[in-house]
Parts: structure tokens; C-alpha cells; sequence
């Protein structure tokens, strides 16, 4: 909501995403704090910071096609993974910069996505999530059988070298990696504000509400449910070039079914159908995920010696577990929700509304 | 010849596991309305319960079984409690999270109070193999088959003839107006996941019994997955068909197909049929065909 005496006098104001001079200043504020990043955050927490964005960038897509199209996939991580591998899979065979090689990670798991949005034009609910879930499998199944010539001599995964930009400059630091990855997901946070502003966006939402409902209103609902997988895809795929390059290492075994569900729990705890949610269930999920690492090792050594370090896969899936459904039971619209009711009881402080 | 009958034969007694699973999938759907991803882990808390029963209790094996078999219907009436009914009404996308969230706070449950390392499961039919002429099988397999073909039988039987089973179908049907009729929708879905929990336990110790059991037990949820869809969410006995085809193409794909792909052609080989027939046919081979409306 906006604070009162804000008025828009032409469509161009009333279109605009950042309305008054504070939200501008905020903008500025942030941006301002990742570009010092390296600065002031420690270097182990940048990781944390760089791994967030990544992660971001995917749920970004898996907003776009859970929140906003109401189609289920349960297979993003497959194609974060058909992404990264691929795109980086080109960029080490022919050289490539680091431009075209997110482009052509985007698109080659939007081509992916595009195989496995073929059911949904039959399919909805339990089963369309079904044939996501077969999409993790196929993943899985095709590239750990790739011959390892194929991989520079390794099974199902590869390291990435360092590449440079089109300019020219190579980006071998910690620090650059980092800047390269904020100025992505600043990019596609953007592109996903708009789209679900747009047209693309409400069409989406009509055919989440109801699709022959939407079909009656004159929308093409085969052609929206495709376009929401490929966005969708070409997310993750960019993502998974990102992962490539700050891990410096692509793996089928890093993409798992987990990734996948960690990912739809976020997208829960954020808000479905909401960018701001997404936003704010990357940065929940992964700091309890961070702190679970953390704690690790305490937790390793308060459970009897034969439980070894699965506790720690074993504890994070609880956690996880257990606040998704207290999430989906207590407040199923999500952390955005709460953070508008926050917002707008203080803009309305002393009244109540 | 000898070959490829075994083949067949191994393929149809493994298809009975996967019907067992696949028919605990159908119950709570037919019923609740709910697909319950998280029913290989509630298979594999019924393997861990039996197991426990049986490797720390003096009783009789049978007796054992029939004692995991009501703790897992107990844990299914308290999943049911705690999660799913809070939800019902919610969207399905809601319904389809929380399963979902279930099997990440089962398998971390399990791995805290079982651990994470395999433990042997006791052979409850014997060890030695069972010959027929030139084919062999094993004898848990061969006795877990005609438990779960009387079981799919006795379920299909209750499902169309008793009083509990057609008031159970209509609520599948729509719950407003079983309501309407009334009849107790918060019963029959107590009733139909205390069933799904016993149920597990009986496909747990059919499969697993002189095997190991540990948390990636849990995994035959995700393959007996494929069967519940091929058979349509609704039909009892379809699960019975759909478990013995998706178990036979399992097996050609061990036999024929794995030396060509390194392993591994017989795990996606359910996912590859399901995605064909869902495509050829949406609701299953012999599920409901619903008519949608605005």
C-alpha cells in the first residue's frame, strides 16, 4: 500500500514498481550494501551470500510457474542441473565467454523444461507433479551414463575453469564471482517483478485460478502453461551456469530430489505467488540450512558414534520438513504476508486501519 | 526359453511388492481425496516398527507382525490427525506440499531413532529358494505375492460391498455431498490411513524380510509411485495389473537392457511407462474419468 498524499498523475507514474522518494532511497540503500559486500561481510558469509543469490534466481522461476501458473514441478533441481552442465559443458569445449554460456545454460534447460511441460497440457495436480518427479529420475539417468570422453575424462561431472566476461576481463577472484552472480539476480529479479506484472503474468494467474475458465476467456492455455515451464527452465538453467562457475565444479550427484523439494519449501515459506516471497524464503530456508551446517559437528557429537554425519542430512530434513507443514497448517500465505501486515500496521500506526 | 519365463515370472512376484505399496497409495486417495507422497516412508516406519518388534520381543513372528501392524495404523491416525486434516479444504497444492514435507520429517525422524546404518531384517518365510521345475524364486517374494493378491482381492471386495467401503468411495467421490448424506468424512479418513499404515507393514515385510533395512528402504515409495498412477488413482485392483506390468518391465529391463546402459535402464523404466500411458491417457488405465465443469 502506499503512504498516504501519493498520487500518480500520468500512467507512467502509476506503472512505476518504486513509487515515493524513500522506497527509491531504500532501492539505492541496498544496492549500495551488496556492491560493498566484499567489504564488509566476512568472506565465509559471502559464500553463504553467493549461494542464496544462486538459489534465488531458481525459486525466481519456480514462483513464476508454482505461484503465479499453479502448475507443480517438483523437478527444478534437474533442470538447475541440465543447465549448469550443459552451459558450462560448452563454455569448456569451445571456449566460450561468460555471457553466452548463462544464455546457453538457460536455454538448453528450457529445452528440457520444454519436454517435461508436454504432459501438462493433459495433466494437472498429482499427476503433472508425477512426471516432474520423472524428470529428476531422467536427469539423473541420462547424465551419469554419459561416456566420460564426453567429460573431459570424469563421470557425470566435470571442473569448470575460470572464464572472462566479452570484455575480456577474466573473473578468477572470489570477490568477482561474487559480483557477477548479484548482478545477475538483480537482473532476473527484475524481469520476474515485470512479468508478474504483465500481461504474461495475470494470463498466468487465470489459468492458475481456472484453467477452462481462462480458455473461455480468450486465453491460450496450452501456450501460457508452455511459456510458464520455459521460464521457469531457462531460471534454473542460468542458475545452474552460476552454481557451475562459483563451485567451480558440476556434478549430477549435486542435483538431487532434496534440492528440488527445498526449493518448493521455500517458495511455502516465502508466499506462494508472490516475488517478495520468494525473496524472503531463499533467505529463511538457507539460513536455517546454514546454521544446520554450522552446527554440525555439535550435533554429530551428541548422537551415539555409529550415526556419523548422517545426522546432520537427517536433522536439516526435519527442520525443514516440520516447518513446511507448520508453515502450510498456521500460515499458508508465507513470510510475505506477515511482512505486509507488519508493513502496513506501521504505516497506519497510531489507527488500526 | 528357460531365461526369459523366469524372467517374466521374477518380473510378476516383484510387481506383487509393487502393488502391495501402490494399493496403500489408492486407499488413502479413494478415500481422502489425498495422494500421500510420503508412503514409502510410512512403508519404511512400518519395516523399522516390525523390525523392532521382531529383533527385541520374544513373540511369535506372526503375532509380532500383527502387533507393528497396529502401531503403524497408528501412526497413520496420527499423521492423519496431526497434518492432513488441518489442510482439508486448502488447496491442492497444499495438500500436495505437505506430503511432500512429510517425507523429508519422516526420513530425518527415522534416521534419529534408527539410524542410518542398515540393520538385517529377520527372513520370515525361510532363506532357502522355492523350485518350480527350472525356476526358482525367493520364497518371501513368492508367499508376499499371494498375501498381497488375497489382500487386493479382500480391499476391492470391502471398496464395492460393505456399507464402510461404498461410503468410503463416495466421499472420494465428492466430500460436500457425502456430507450431505451423512456420512462421516473425518471417520472414514481415519479409517483409511490406519488401513494404509497396516497395509505398509505387510508390503514392508514381504520385501524386505532377509534383506537389510535402513532409511533408503523408503525409495520403493517413489517406484511403486508410477504403478498407483498407471492403475488410476481409484481402481483397487488396477493397482494389482498395473504392479505386475511395471514389475515385468522392470525385469526385461534388468535382464535385457542394463549391460546396454550401465545399470540403472530398470529404475527409470517405471517413470518411462507411466509418462507414456499418462500421455495416451490421463486418468490411468482404469481410473475415473472425471468431467470437468465451470
Amino acid at each position: 500500500m502506499l503512504p498516504s498524499g501519493v498520487f500518480s498523475e500520468n500512467y507512467e507514474q502509476d506503472k512505476a514498481i518504486l513509487r515515493t522518494r524513500l522506497r527509491w532511497s531504500w532501492f539505492f540503500i541496498l544496492l549500495l550494501l551488496l556492491a560493498l559486500g566484499p567489504l564488509i561481510i566476512p568472506e565465509a558469509y559471502l559464500g553463504a551470500l553467493c549461494l542464496m543469490s544462486i538459489f534465488l534466481i531458481a525459486v525466481l522461476g519456480l514462483q513464476i510457474l508454482v505461484g503465479y501458473c499453479g502448475q507443480i514441478n517438483l523437478g527444478q533441481s534437474s533442470f538447475m542441473g541440465v543447465g549448469g552442465i550443459i552451459g558450462c559443458w560448452a563454455a569448456m569445449k569451445f571456449n566460450l565467454s561468460i555471457e553466452p554460456t548463462l544464455i546457453i545454460g538457460g536455454l538448453a534447460s528450457a529445452v528440457y523444461g520444454l519436454i517435461f511441460a508436454l504432459p501438462a497440457i493433459r495433466l494437472k495436480g498429482y499427476y503433472l507433479a508425477l512426471t516432474t518427479l520423472a524428470a529428476q529420475f531422467i536427469f539423473h539417468f541420462v547424465f551419469t551414463r554419459v561416456p566420460s570422453d564426453f567429460f573431459f575424462g570424469t563421470y557425470g561431472g566435470f571442473p569448470v575453469k575460470s572464464l572472462s566476461l566479452l570484455t575480456g576481463t577474466t573473473l578468477n577472484s572470489p570477490n568477482s564471482i561474487y559480483y557477477l552472480i548479484i548482478c545477475v539476480t538483480v537482473i532476473f529479479t527484475f524481469f520476474a517483478f515485470n512479468i508478474s506484472r504483465s500481461r504474461l503474468g495475470r494470463a498466468f494467474m487465470a489459468v492458475r485460478d481456472n484453467d477452462i475458465a481462462a480458455e473461455v476467456m480468450g486465453i491460450n492455455v496450452i501456450v501460457y502453461k508452455f511459456l510458464a515451464f520455459v521460464i521457469c527452465a531457462f531460471f534454473a538453467g542460468v542458475a545452474g551456469v552460476l552454481w557451475g562457475f562459483y563451485m567451480r565444479y558440476v556434478n549430477v550427484e549435486q542435483f538431487t530430489l532434496w534440492q528440488s523439494i527445498w526449493m518448493l519449501g521455500m517458495i511455502i515459506v516465502g508466499g506462494v505467488g508472490s516475488i517478495l516471497g520468494a525473496v524472503l524464503g531463499v533467505i529463511f530456508i538457507r539460513l536455517i540450512q546454514e546454521t544446520v551446517n554450522v552446527l554440525g559437528p555439535t550435533l554429530v557429537a551428541a548422537f551415539p558414534a555409529q550415526y556419523g554425519i548422517s545426522v546432520i542430512f537427517a536433522g536439516m530434513s526435519l527442520i525443514i520438513g516440520l516447518i513446511v507443514i507448520i508453515f502450510l497448517i498456521y500460515e499458508p500465505r508465507g513470510l510475505a504476508h506477515r511482512w505486509r501486515l507488519i508493513y502496513r500496521s506501521y504505516h497506519l500506526w497510531p489507527f488500526p486501519y | 526359453m528357460v531365461n526369459f519365463v523366469q524372467t517374466v515370472l521374477s518380473g510378476v512376484f516383484m510387481g506383487g511388492i509393487y502393488a502391495g505399496v501402490a494399493v496403500s497409495f489408492i486407499v488413502i486417495f479413494r478415500s481422502t481425496q489425498v495422494f500421500n507422497f510420503a508412503q514409502g516412508e510410512i512403508v519404511m516406519i512400518g519395516g523399522f516398527l516390525s523390525w523392532t518388534v521382531l529383533a527385541h520381543t520374544p513373540l511369535p513372528w506372526w503375532f509380532g507382525v500383527i502387533v507393528a501392524m497396529a502401531l503403524s495404523a497408528g501412526v497413520g491416525i496420527l499423521l492423519e490427525k496431526l497434518v492432513i486434516r488441518p489442510l482439508i479444504g486448502q488447496p491442492l497444492f497444499s495438500l500436495i506440499m505437505v506430503t511432500i514435507a512429510l517425507i523429508l520429517a519422516l526420513r530425518g525422524l527415522s534416521i534419529m531413532i534408527w539410524g542410518a546404518l542398515p540393520r538385517r531384517f529377520p527372513p520370515l518365510f525361510g532363506t532357502t529358494a522355492l523350485h518350480f521345475g527350472p525356476f526358482s524364486f525367493s520364497p518371501s517374494l513368492f508367499y508376499g505375492m499371494i498375501i498381497i493378491s488375497l489382500l487386493i482381492f479382500a480391499l476391492w471386495w470391502m471398496f464395492g460391498h460393505t456399507t464402510r467401503g461404498l461410503t468410503m468411495s463416495a466421499i472420494a467421490e465428492d466430500h460436500q455431498i457425502a456430507r450431505a448424506m451423512g456420512i462421516s468424512v473425518k471417520q472414514s479418513m481415519s479409517v483409511a490411513w490406519a488401513m494404509a499404515g497396516a497395509l505398509s507393514v505387510l508390503a514392508a515385510i514381504t520385501w524386505l524380510s532377509g534383506r537389510s533395512i535402513g532409511f533408503l528402504a523408503a525409495d520403493i515409495g517413489l517406484r511403486a509411485l508410477p504403478c498407483a498412477m498407471l492403475a488410476g488413482l481409484e481402481s483397487i485392483k488396477g493397482a494389482l495389473l498395473a504392479g505386475i506390468i511395471v514389475g515385468i518391465c522392470e525385469s526385461f529391463a534388468i535382464g535385457y537392457l542394463d549391460d546396454l546402459t550401465a545399470g540403472g535402464m530398470s529404475l527409470v523404466m517405471p517413470f518411462l511407462i507411466m509418462l507414456i500411458i499418462l500421455l495416451l491417457k490421463p486418468e490411468g488405465l482404469f481410473g475415473w474419468r472425471r468431467i470437468e465443469r465451470l
